[in-house]
């Protein structure tokens, strides 16, 4: 079984955690303490195929496109919280478009395949909590192949 | 009309109140303050991040006569029931007697 959309989410688990200033990952925690921080949730993205404009008789179960934007939220407490977030989200992103794993074994972006990643922007969240509080959510957009074969 | 800070402040801070440092740009004084640390909790993105806004009420009376102007306030230290903190905003909390016989909250940052 070779499920792309898990693939790509435990790959980017796995990519966070290399980060030198995160102490902890999640996957799907919405619930951290000061403690945890620095911190960095993973959380499960949406997936289109865009096949409901499909009109076409091919078989059902034939290969498609699937589009994923899976978000990465970058937590952190600190006096100057700001050039923090940005060391963090500058580390983010080169991370993740550059990963070799992600590009050419599970998604297949340039000359290994026809899925794409592209870092779609970001939010930031501040307040106050023990100390400035600062969130940083990184938006990312993957395509990759979604064959049903594969699935099973 | 009733003097309040005779009445209800003082009482108060008589059995709630804690002895605290405020260090400013003119000196350092001793007062009494009530922490008021809370529960604080930030969501983004639907991720909760649990932590404490911390905090402490203070008579403005006691500051007054000890030479505290409002103008020091923000950016002193205050360290009271083992902990240091940064005064970072404050509320002025008022009084039917006016707002410079009520209380102010001091809002709190971690000082490091």
């Amino acid at each position: 079984m070779i499920d792309v959309r898990e693939n790509i989410l435990a790959r980017l688990v796995a990519i966070v955690a290399t980060m030198p200033s995160i102490k902890n990952v999640y996957r799907n925690n919405v619930d951290l303490t000061e403690d945890q921080l620095p911190a960095a949730a993973v959380l499960d993205g949406d997936e289109e195929t865009g096949d409901h404009t499909d009109h076409s008789q091919h078989p059902s179960n034939r290969p498609t496109l699937a589009t994923m934007t899976p978000e990465i939220i970058i937590f952190k407490l600190a006096p100057q919280v700001g050039p923090d977030i940005s060391t963090l989200r500058r580390e983010l992103i080169k991370l993740v478009l550059y990963d070799t794993e992600l590009n050419e074994q599970i998604i297949g972006t340039g000359r290994f395949g026809n899925g794409t990643i592209r870092y779609l922007g970001c939010q930031t969240d501040l307040g106050w909590e023990r100390s400035m509080f600062g969130a940083l959510k990184a938006n990312f957009q993957f395509k990759y192949p979604l064959k049903p074969d594969d699935l099973l | 009309m009733i003097d309040y800070s005779a009445v209800l402040f003082d009482p108060v801070y008589a059995e709630l109140g804690v002895s605290a440092m405020l260090t400013t740009t003119s000196g350092v004084f001793e007062i009494t303050v009530i922490d008021d640390t809370r529960a604080k909790m930030q969501t983004s993105n639907n991720v909760d991040v649990r932590s404490v806004g911390p905090g402490a009420f203070a008579r403005i009376p006691e500051l007054t006569s000890k030479g505290i102007d409002r103008a020091d306030y923000i950016s002193s230290v205050l360290s009271f029931n083992g902990r240091m903190w940064v005064v970072r905003s404050y509320d002025l909390r008022g009084s039917p007697n006016g707002e410079d016989v009520g209380e102010v909250r001091f809002l709190l940052r971690s000082d490091d």
